[in-house]
């Protein structure tokens, strides 16, 4: 009744195509949700620090309904709710054109949306009120200061949050599996139904999951050296690695 | 880059300790004996088989003829003991029996060869094949229609095997379990779903509205199902097996098997002669 290690069947076919296409779609469906989520986020997060209460209304609101439901209940909504709603013509276009990958970019974009909306939010509130005071009296107009001042020094101050928020991201794609997404924990889970080893099948999704996280943490890393404005922040000495 | 490599090295240890896990020596009837439950693995939503019934209760064909195996673990014993009941699923139940979780899988385990490499089966105690279920007036008839169209399937199931390997030509959706797959047909997200034939049956006389379903196509493939155990414990499987024999010899089998798939039943799907024999022929001499 011993387990017994057999680390081929990660290399035997079919299994090594269906890791890589599984590593291919969770790295598509994490990459296009991160893009659709950072928009949202410095949009609905910026909206959040204008001195106007009506557009801190619609933010807040948008913040707090998407971030207080568990993501994996608006993938349900995404893909067994929402698409009912849309005419027939367009549901059928979807059905046909990958509507469960689309509902899972849906489903992921928006939930953390919100979630980089409020680590945007706080970097905004980080930079004292004077900078826009300055911008506004030096003529530039409300939008312009937000476009030419205040974002561009948040998201310098706000890489390391980001970088947290990106890494819950790209393995939070994993719970797309439940919804007919054929990501790399599905194609993990698909390896341990045909071969009944689990310890492999599942420690290769782990370090790859690994290896991913920790690329992406490295790039954030050099980013953060890369744009420091000198002198305007003060820092301590670059974080270890 | 220090970084990096300190965290794989992290992970490698951490694997070294799940490689070296202690190994399992206790046989399965000594366990239920010290533990005093015999856990069974059911399924929430495979009438008639294992499912939640009306009354909120674990029910099925299988949960019956588990309780005739309990009564006969109980004899072995010479002790009481209770049946305890887990749920799993296709992906999960394998990992769940090599982990002493549960001691026999009795929901609806098809016995194929390779899945002999990880575990023990009992006698067939029910044979069926892979059919299709779709809405009333699809053009689906059968598996020569399903080119290019959306089958749904079950993660972890025989059927989607066979389809992956045999039938390419289909678009699989592959859902986790019986009732998204469902689901996405009903919305219409699937033109048909692929499950063995006694199963869609079920769902179809389960569904709020079973005449707008039909169970279509000749059997894309061989089910005979079996309880699962774990690999060589041939005491256990000994009296998993005399249960069963008992049972078909003894006529209770054909009493459960009246209950669930009778005319009267949910689900009536009367014995073929050939299945009556082929049971009959399974039971050895006492």
């Amino acid at each position: 009744m011993t387990y017994e290690f057999k680390w081929s069947v990660l290399w035997a076919q079919p299994h090594l195509t269906w890791l890589i296409d599984g590593l291919l779609t969770t790295l598509r469906l994490a990459s296009i949700s991160w893009c659709i989520a950072v928009l949202l986020g410095i949009v609905f997060g910026a909206m959040r620090t204008v001195p106007f209460r009506p557009v801190r209304a619609v933010a807040t609101a948008y913040v707090e309904f998407f971030r207080n439901v568990p993501l994996l209940v608006w993938l349900f909504f995404w893909y067994f709710g929402a698409p009912e709603a849309f005419p027939e013509p367009v549901r059928q276009w979807f059905i046909h054109h990958g509507i469960e990958f689309w509902s899972a970019v849906a489903g992921i974009s928006v939930y953390h949306g919100a979630r980089f909306a409020e680590v945007i939010r706080a970097g905004i509130q980080a930079i004292p009120r004077t900078q826009l005071e300055a911008g506004l009296s030096s003529g530039l107009s409300v939008v312009a200061t937000y476009r030419l001042i205040i974002i561009p020094i948040a998201l310098r101050l706000i890489v390391p949050p980001a970088t947290n928020e990106s890494l819950n991201l790209l393995k939070n794609t994993s719970l797309a599996m439940t919804i007919g997404v054929a990501e790399l924990t599905f194609a993990a889970r698909q390896i341990e139904t045909y071969t009944a080893k689990a310890v492999e099948a599942l420690t290769s999704a782990a370090l790859i999951y690994l290896v991913l996280c920790l690329s992406i943490s490295s790039v954030m890393n050099w980013l953060e050296g890369k744009f420091a404005i000198p002198g305007l922040i003060a820092r301590g000495t670059r974080a270890e690695h | 880059m220090k970084r990096f490599g300190l965290a794989l090295i992290l992970a490698l240890i951490i694997l070294s300790f799940a490689a070296s896990a202690p190994a399992q020596t206790q046989s399965t009837l000594e366990k239920i004996k010290n533990s005093e439950v015999f856990t069974i693995g059911v399924r929430n939503a495979s009438p008639p088989f294992s499912f939640i019934n009306k009354q909120n209760e674990r029910a099925g064909f299988s949960n019956d003829l588990a309780e005739l195996i309990h009564k006969g673990i109980e004899k072995k014993l010479g002790k009481q003991v209770k049946m305890g009941m887990k749920e799993t699923s296709p992906a999960t139940r394998i990992a769940l029996l090599t982990s002493m979780s549960v001691d026999l899988i009795t929901e609806t385990m098809t016995d194929t060869r390779p899945r002999r490499d990880s575990v023990d089966f009992s006698l067939t105690y029910f044979v069926t094949g892979a059919d299709f279920i779709v809405k009333k007036g699809s053009p689906i008839e059968g598996v020569k229609d399903i080119a290019g169209k959306r089958i749904g399937t079950q993660q972890g199931s025989t059927n989607e095997r066979i389809l992956r390997e045999k039938y390419t030509q289909a678009q699989l959706v592959t859902m986790p379990d019986q009732a998204a797959a469902f689901m996405a047909l009903q919305q219409g997200k699937l033109d048909a779903y692929c499950n063995d034939a006694i199963q869609l049956w079920g769902l179809k006389y389960k569904s709020a509205n079973p005449d707008q379903w039909v169970v279509v196509g000749e059997w894309i493939s061989y089910e005979p199902y079996g309880f699962a155990m774990r690999k060589n414990d041939s005491d256990f499987r000994a009296v998993v097996n005399n249960a069963l024999m008992e049972a078909i010899e003894g006529g209770e089998y054909f009493k459960i098997y009246e209950k669930w798939f009778g005319t009267k039943s949910d689900v009536p799907y009367p014995m073929t002669q050939a299945f009556k024999s082929f049971l009959l022929n399974q039971v050895v001499p006492k």
